[in-house]
Parts: structure tokens; sequence; C-alpha cells
């Protein structure tokens, strides 16, 4: 009887979680994810992308082997790190000093404190102290704190940023709305195994090699013609 | 498992070890040597320069493999100045796969008032090399300081292609006890055909990251970026949370080098650099 009723318990917290990760990782959310691109708006100035092929080959390297990678270990440990302020402070720094350039450091903590702000709606104490704090973080110390799998916040938060991205690219190259999907899609596999390679990675195990995604960043502070923040 | 023993195979013996403590300090208006200690591979010179105390490091193993560890200690005093960099490009070998990649630790502490720079010559990663490098600095509030690293992916004048690679190379930077610089390069696997990805470095095979840290270091982002803008290399910058960041993408070591003296020249209010970089 006992058993019954845990179990009943347990899914419907499942449930529940499920609601509350799908709606923070909605495009709806208000954490202004429109505004920003990671560089995609200097990339596409710049001709590294052009097509559909250019670009899913620009955000896999970024996902594997830059940002998104690093993000998603950020994004673990915030989440294993959700019931203690002091580890999560020092996570949060180690966070901000990770970014880039000043727009990518902006892209971050720009949208991770409109979703602190949004999530007040679900209960969002886990977040407050931490000062400006950067998205990865406040997505997994919150999913963390309310019972969501780290799992499901990974794979979901990698996801988020490549169809935000793809989203940029669609209006900046201009690429149709099918065939942006298309690259979302197509990188499925690779989220997966960004994901898979993240779960064992120590706070120590940061960073990558997306040296010209890097430049592209930098770069895009001087476009002449912006339609994105970064 | 006895993992003392584990740790302690026979080629522990053939691994080269080297450390270097050195400290400058203020006497008047000079910055001189306050303490140094010596041990193993590594050494250090100290060439009569003008202005700036400077020391240039030495590692007498002629190059190093996996396994090896170099530990690096500098300190800076209060109000004094010091340029740190080294003798020559270091060389990094191939390591086997069972080898623990080689150790790479340098710090640098910088005190209240005082100014250092860490300069050194480019690091040749060979084939199936396996790297793990850290930078450590540690600021007063007001500290200037000015640093690089830089990686050069195989010995373009052999034509070699780095085909396996073990890296983690990292800049971190704390001021005033907050961390306010985290940047760490990894990759894995065949670098060659890894960078040759646009987003990573569009087949170059030599990048460099520049740090300056001090009070007025987001006033030269305009001056760096205008003597980067003819460089033969491709190279960016930004300026926030009072440091000035830049990066490198070469296609190679002569390019790269170039494009840092430029940087170095507008950086460094006209003082002239080490001279092992004109060599």
């Amino acid at each position: 009887m006992t058993t019954t009723t845990t179990m009943i318990m347990t899914m419907t917290d499942e449930r529940r979680a499920l609601l509350s990760l799908l709606a923070w990782l909605s495009p709806a959310f208000p954490t202004g994810g429109f505004a920003w691109s990671s560089g995609i708006e200097w990339a596409v100035e710049s001709g590294d992308v052009g097509d559909a092929a250019s670009l899913a080959a620009w955000l896999a390297d970024v996902l594997r082997h830059g940002a998104g990678r690093s993000d998603a270990v950020l994004l673990r440990h915030a989440h294993r790190a959700a019931g203690d302020p002091a580890a999560l402070c020092a996570i949060a720094e180690l966070a901000r000093a990770t970014a880039p350039s000043r727009e990518r450091l902006a892209e971050s903590i720009g949208q991770g404190n409109a979703f602190a702000a949004a999530a007040r709606a679900w209960g969002s104490a886990v977040l407050s102290g931490l000062g400006d704090v950067p998205y990865a973080v406040a997505v997994g110390a919150l999913a963390g704190a309310h019972g969501i799998a780290e799992e499901d916040a990974t794979l979901g938060a990698l996801q988020a940023f490549a169809a935000n991205l793809i989203s940029a690219a669609v209006r900046l190259i201009p690429l149709g709305q099918s065939a942006g999907l298309a690259v979302l899609a197509g990188l499925a596999p690779v989220i997966v195994a960004t994901a898979e390679d993240s779960r064992g990675a120590g706070l120590d195990d940061l960073g990558g090699a997306c040296f010209r995604a890097d430049l592209t960043a930098m770069r895009h502070e001087t476009q002449y013609t912006r339609l994105f923040r970064s | 498992m006895n993992t003392t023993s584990a740790a302690a195979s026979p080629s522990d013996l053939q691994r080269a070890r080297g450390g270097l403590h050195v400290a400058v300090k203020r006497r008047g208006a000079a910055s001189v040597l306050a303490d140094l200690r010596q041990d193993g591979c590594l050494k250090a010179r100290f060439p009569h320069a003008p202005g700036w105390f400077e020391a240039v490091t030495l590692n007498s193993s002629g190059g190093v493999a996996g396994g090896d560890r170099l530990d690096a200690d500098f300190a800076v005093g209060t109000g004094a100045a010091a340029t740190f960099s080294s003798q020559a490009a270091e060389r990094f070998y191939r390591a086997l796969a069972a080898d623990p990649p080689a150790l790479v630790r340098t710090r640098i502490a910088v005190a209240e008032g005082a100014a250092a720079e860490w300069l050194p010559q480019e690091a040749i990663l060979f084939d199936h090399a396996a790297l793990d490098r850290r930078l450590e600095i540690e600021l007063a509030a007001d500290s200037w300081f000015l640093g690089l690293e830089t990686l050069v992916f195989g010995r373009a004048a052999m034509g070699e292609q780095v085909r396996g690679l073990r890296l983690a190379d990292t800049i971190r930077v704390r001021r005033d006890g907050r961390l306010i610089l985290h940047d760490q390069i990894r990759l894995a696997g065949d670098a060659a055909a890894l960078l040759q990805g646009r987003a990573l470095a569009a087949g170059g095979a030599a990048v460099a990251t520049l740090v300056h840290v001090a009070p007025d270091a987001e006033a030269r982002l305009a001056a760096l970026r205008d003597a980067w803008a003819a460089a033969p290399a491709e190279a960016a910058c930004s300026a926030w949370n009072g440091m000035l960041v830049g990066r490198v993408v070469a296609g190679d070591a002569a390019a790269l080098r170039a494009t840092l003296l430029a940087a170095l020249c507008v950086l460094r209010g006209g003082r002239a650099v080490p001279r092992v970089w004109l060599i």
C-alpha cells in the first residue's frame, strides 16, 4: 500500500517536473533568447555560415567543442549543487569567468537573470544570492531544485541552445523555416553525444577549441548593422 | 591493487622534473631579485634589461615528454615590475597512450601596485603530444598584468600534422580573490581534422590567447583593434570587467608571432620587447 502510494506520488512528481521543464525551455519563456546570436550574426556576415550545411557544421562544432559542451558541464554541476548555496555560488562565478567576450558574457547573464525572474512563478529561491546568474547555471540549479532529472535538463537545454541559434540563422541567412528545422532534427545525434560527453566531466574539464567562434563573437562588437546583441 | 607501486613505474626515473621560483621586489626606483630557487631542468637567466626586471626561463631537458612536470612560480612584490619570458620555443614530444600528460604549471602572483608580464615563446605540439598546461594569475585590485600563451600544432616546416593529441590548456586569473577569467582550451583526438572546422580554426595551425588586466585595460581595446586590423593572422579582441582579451588564429607560427608582436607594441607603452622575441 505504502509502495503503491509512493509510486503514484513519484509518477505525479515526474509529470509535474516534465511540465516545468517544457515551460522553462520553451521559446515562449521570457529569457529574451531571440535577441542573442552567439556570434552567428557575424559568422553569416563573414560567410562562414551561409546555408543549411554550413550552419549545421558550425553548430555541431560549437556543441561538441565549444559553448555547448561547456555549458552542459556547468548545468550538470549546478543541478548537483542545487542544495548547496556556497557550491552554487562558486559554479556561477566560474561560469561567468568562462565567457570568451563581453557580448557572450552579456548573453549568458542576460538570459540567466531573465530566466530566474520568470521562474519565480514556480519558486526560484535556489537562484537568489548568486549575483548575475549565467543561463546554464540557472537552468541546472532550478531543475535540480524541482526534481527534474539532470539528463533531461541537459538534453533539453542543449536542444534549446541549438534551436535558438538556428532561429537567428534562419532570419540572417535567410533560410526557409523547414530547412532550419531539418538542421535541428539532424543535430539530435550531436546533442545526445554532447550530453554523454559532459556527464562525467569535472569543473576543471571545461572549454574547447572553438577559436574562430570566439573571434566571431568578438568581431560582432564592431559589426556595422546588427539585429542581435551578440 | 597497490596504487603506490603503479604510480612508481620505472619510466618515472627518466621523467624530467623542473621547479623554479623567482621573487622580485621593489628597491628604490628599481625592481630587483628577492629570491631564487631552481630545481631540476628548469632554470632562469637574468639579462640586464633597461627598465623592468627581466627573467628568462630555460628548460635544459631539451623538450617535454609525457609525464614530465615543470613548475614555475613567480612573485612580484608591491610596486615592482617584472617581465618573464622563455629562452626558446618549448617542444612537446609524442607521448605513448599509457603516458600521463606532461604537466606544466605556472603561477604568477602580482602584489599591490605591481606589474608583471608573461611572454613565453611558442609551445610546439608534436604529433601525439599530451599536455596539461595551466597558467594561474593572482592579482591585487590594482595590479597590472599582460600575458599570452601560444600553441603551434605540429612542425609545419617538416610537414607534420597532429593526428593525435591530448590537450588541456588553461588560463585562470583571480583579482582581489575573485575568479575573473577561466579560459580553457581542450582538444583530444585528431587535431588536424578537428581544426579544419570553421568554428575551430578553419585549418589554422597556430593559436594564441592574450590577456591584459589592469585598471585601464578596457581603454586599450581600440588601440589593439587598430594594431590587429592589418595583422597577418585572424585576430580579434574584447574588453570587459577590467580585462582585455585577445584571440589569434594563424596559418603558421611566423604569422602568429608577427600578430602578437603588433599587440605587444601597443600594449607595452613603447618598451622594447624582450630580446628573445627578436631572434
